[in-house]
């Protein structure tokens, strides 16, 4: 999933609002809002809301792409959730993975293969699914000569089939199919792996793996536009590239049919402007920008568990599966050395980032695997708090101190500008001035600071990771693992032992013997400290009184088939 | 007349050539690699990099569309002349690529965005014209008034406002707090609960705004330092009244500058407005020729600024010729008054 949270370029345009403005034109801002968001609760629901009546109005940022074939970011994922239904999903409540679209589904012993059983079920436009539709949505995204990829060029996500049985041979052209997967009747798809993976039915329940009936490749070019699914929406119209998608409740769904009889997903560009038109009363869910969210929680009510919507409680700030962490060059002085890891992740003050940047809503990270992940334990990493006299000590032995505490060590710390991350990381900065140890900014642009980060020609940056599927596996192999190095694994990091345990535990099919193992890989690494997580990432969601019932899961996926208005 | 617009049109060659093989240039002078950074944080499989950049037509490939390896492995990229030269075939054949970052053809986003951004310059301009000549024209007149004095304080305001936050406080106050006018969006989809023309009030009032002041101030300053002049003093003892002193002698020779503003404002409006766009989530071109120089969509970029050179070419001379209206002296080509 791409940074795009992150990397958001109008999040910057905020920050030079507040640095330009004088005092007192703020102050009227505020009062302005402040207005209106006691306007709001009356307002909402009210004549002014456009498309009344049982239509739910969202929010989402200009989507890369609403066709599972590419779909990656949250906002084009957050379409694909409502048009497509996956094979499994992750029931966060019960904290298992459970078939979707899938009746049931078994792996072998050793993980290489899984098998699954499907339900009944039609495409919008009547059409059956079946495994071969899963076969047929797979082959489309690794096949470099697939129709769709013809027009709008190879798919980025192809690395989720990666462990898939002939995935390298479609990729690279020596093979018309993808061969590890097998449809031995219409219910059943049998998926096998070149490498254990008893994770694999996780992975499955990534949005991009959905099914596709024929017309995605015999109408490739307008499906991308206007993707047919066989989840409980259906398009209604075509994707309006900077305007609107349109979605309607479709009634032959094999599930429980929605409540809603559709969804107005509003592409909204800039965060703010679409907190006035949540403010107006034009929207009903929406997110919430930082400045606002102290004002957006008295006004809306926070959620008890913080992922679902009711009367009186229409803020969300549950915790999300990603973390925002600095990135340290493991193959270069000073950062080769895990003492000094430690020390710098030990000066720097979490909490105090979270509360004065976040307003509280994010939360200190105490380890790269955030709450939420299957396995989550809380104070995995060791060095990961607040610690300055500890780090002082450490720091003591590597590079003493003289006379005026400073210790002749400068630091570079590169980081891109757009985003709001200035704040976060002149924070850092000054935690590292504390301690002795002067620090530099190379701000450059995100393309030129992504390149450095590649080739490993830096020394600290930062980094967020958004999980994929809610595993642990999907923390520790793509940033620590060996494999990685050149992709993923930024911070250069490498130990066997690490692999070891990891490789291990993707062979074991038993849950907790597995994330036993992880437990054990991500305490070597924890000690180790290659990176150094800084937070963990929140909803900050808040929905219109409106809304009787909504539950947005921790991946943002938002559950509108059972969604109620009031 | 015909002889000076080929003239104009001729000119337009070496300027496009010489911009577009500019930024081609520049391309590969800007650090940060378009086609990694269309992951985001994650990396691509090199494979499918590879692949990448074969769609795109960025490494060469040999008869069966396979890219070419050197000696090391490495795929071999197309020169930069071969690049540039079959950009401009392509561009003839009215085919401008297609975007990194969205994948869709670079021609399809902007005959979508194109239109709004040309209707909302359009209104803008129009405001522009209208508001900001007749406030220089009536503080002129009236000078030292009280619709003089509250002209410059109007204005001068105006033009010290930022436009985007211009922007936001018109949408706090008519779309949030009063209800009665769209915040954003250029309406016309399913959920629009206004009629589509309320839509482009506040974009291209806030569009209009700075240059609406400049324009009245400049507007102001030329029709007195004209009514200064000698031939208007021989017009009024002719006996010619005010009015038509104003309107027949005054205003045609006080309006060739502020016609050449707005003109120049004109083209950059049609360049597209980033602020104004963004801020008012209007779906033009603006947003999406920076969202394209952020993430290196050079297609995008490249697309955005051809039509950008024609369209302001185009308004250029059409400026030039609205001199020839405005006066006699150019359009007769008679010498231009030394004094």
């Amino acid at each position: 999933m791409a940074d795009s949270k992150i990397n958001q370029p109008v999040v910057g345009r905020r920050a030079f609002v507040g640095g330009t403005l004088a005092a007192s034109s703020l102050a009227f801002l505020a009062a302005c809002s402040n207005n209106n968001a006691s306007n709001a609760g009356s307002s909402t629901g009210g004549d002014s809301a456009p498309a009344a009546g049982n239509t739910l109005n969202y929010y989402i940022n200009n989507p890369v792409c609403i066709d599972p074939y590419n779909a990656q970011e949250d906002q084009g994922i957050q379409v694909v959730f409502q048009l497509f239904d996956t094979l499994t999903e992750y029931d966060f409540e019960k904290g298992e993975i459970v078939g979707l679209a899938a009746e049931s589904f078994e792996s072998n012993d050793d993980a290489t293969q899984f098998t699954f059983h499907l339900k009944e079920a039609t495409f919008h436009n009547g059409e059956a699914v079946t495994s071969q539709s899963f076969k047929r949505a797979w082959e489309r995204i690794v096949n470099p000569s697939s129709a769709v990829a013809s027009i709008y060029g190879p798919s980025e996500i192809s690395y989720h089939l990666s462990v898939v049985k002939g995935y390298q041979e479609l990729l690279d052209g020596s093979a018309t199919e993808l061969t590890g997967v097998t449809c031995p009747d219409d219910q059943t798809l049998v998926v096998d792996l070149n490498n254990p993976y008893a994770d694999f039915a996780y992975v499955v329940s990534h949005p991009a793996l959905s099914p596709v009936p024929e017309a995605a490749d015999t109408d490739a070019e307008n499906y991308y536009l206007a993707p047919i699914g066989n989840g409980p929406f259906k398009m209604d119209g075509k994707w309006e590239d900077g305007q609107e998608i349109n979605v309607v409740r479709y009634d032959d769904y094999y599930g429980t049919t929605a409540k809603l009889d559709g969804v107005h997903f509003s592409i909204q560009r800039d965060q703010e402007t679409a907190y006035r038109e949540f403010q107006a009363g034009n929207l009903d869910v929406c997110d919430v920008p930082v400045a606002q969210i102290d004002a957006a929680k008295s006004d809306r009510g926070v959620s008890e568990d913080g992922y679902t919507m009711s009367d009186g409680q229409h803020m969300l700030l549950g915790s999300e599966p990603s973390t925002y962490y600095l990135t340290c060059n493991n193959t270069a002085e000073p950062f080769n050395n895990a003492d000094f890891r430690r020390a710098i992740s030990m000066a720097i003050n979490r909490e105090a980032i979270c509360d004065s940047i976040f307003s509280g809503t994010r939360t200190p990270a105490d380890g790269i695997v955030p709450p939420g992940i299957d396995g989550y334990q809380e104070g995995m990493w060791p060095y990961c708090k607040y610690d300055q006299a500890a780090a002082i000590e450490l720091l003591d032995q590597l590079y003493p101190a003289d006379g005026d505490g400073k210790r002749g060590i400068t630091l570079q710390l590169s980081y891109n500008l757009d985003g709001g991350h200035q704040a976060i990381m002149e924070s850092v900065i000054s935690d590292l001035e504390a301690v002795g140890i002067t620090c530099t900014s190379d701000t450059q642009e995100w393309a030129a600071i992504l390149t450095e980060y590649q080739d490993l020609n830096y020394q600290f940056g930062r980094l967020g990771w958004i999980a994929d599927y809610p595993i642990y596996d999907n923390f520790l192999y793509p940033l620590f693992h060996s494999d990685s190095l050149g992709g993923d694994n930024r911070s250069g990091y490498s130990n066997p032992e690490v692999d070891e345990l990891i490789n291990q535990a993707r062979a074991t099919v038993d849950t907790d013997q597995r994330i036993d193992l992880m437990h054990q890989a991500d305490a070597i690494i924890g000690e180790d400290n290659p990176v150094i997580p800084l937070n963990f990432y929140t909803h900050q969601i808040a929905g219109s009184d409106r809304i009787a019932h909504l539950y947005i899961d921790p991946l943002k996926k938002a559950d509108l088939s059972e969604a109620e208005l009031a | 007349m015909g002889k000076y617009i080929l003239k104009r049109v001729l000119q337009f060659i070496p300027v496009f050539f010489g911009v577009t093989l500019i930024l081609f240039l520049l391309q590969n002078v800007v650090p940060g690699d378009p086609i990694k950074m269309i992951a985001g944080d994650k990396v691509l499989d090199p494979a499918v990099e590879l692949q990448m950049r074969v769609s795109y037509d960025l490494v060469q490939v040999d008869e069966n569309g396979d890219p070419i390896l050197d000696e090391n492995g490495d795929p071999v990229p197309v020169p930069l002349p071969e690049r540039y030269v079959n950009y401009i075939v392509d561009l003839f054949h009215g085919d401008l690529g297609r975007s990194y970052q969205r994948k869709l053809p670079v021609t399809d986003i902007f005959a979508d965005k194109f239109p709004y951004t040309a209707r909302l310059a359009v209104c803008a301009i129009i405001l522009e014209a209208i508001m900001g000549i007749g406030a220089g024209i009536i503080s002129a007149i009236k000078r030292y008034s009280f619709w003089d004095i509250l002209v410059t304080l109007v204005t001068s305001i105006m033009v010290s406002l930022p436009a985007f936050w211009l922007g936001m406080l018109l949408q706090l106050f008519f779309g949030v707090y009063l209800h009665v006018l769209p915040l954003s969006g250029a309406g016309g989809g399913v959920a629009s609960a206004y009629p589509e023309w309320m839509y482009y009030i506040l974009p291209a009032f806030t569009l209009a705004s700075v240059s609406m002041a400049y324009s009245a101030r400049i507007m102001r300053s030329q029709l007195l330092d004209v009514m200064n002049q000698d031939y208007i003093r021989t017009a009024r003892a002719k006996g010619l009244s005010n009015r038509s002193v104003i309107v027949h002698h005054a205003l045609k020779n006080a309006l060739i500058p502020v016609v050449t503003y707005i003109g120049v404002d004109f083209g950059s409006m049609l360049s597209g407005a980033i602020l104004t766009e963004t801020v008012f989530n209007w779906p033009g071109i603006g947003y999406e020729i920076y969202r394209a120089i952020t993430q290196r969509d050079w297609p995008i970029v490249m697309g955005g600024v051809t039509i950008i050179i024609v369209v302001v070419m185009v308004i250029n001379l059409l400026v030039d010729i609205s001199y020839g209206f405005l006066d006699p002296r150019i359009r007769f080509g008679a010498p231009k008054d030394k004094s």
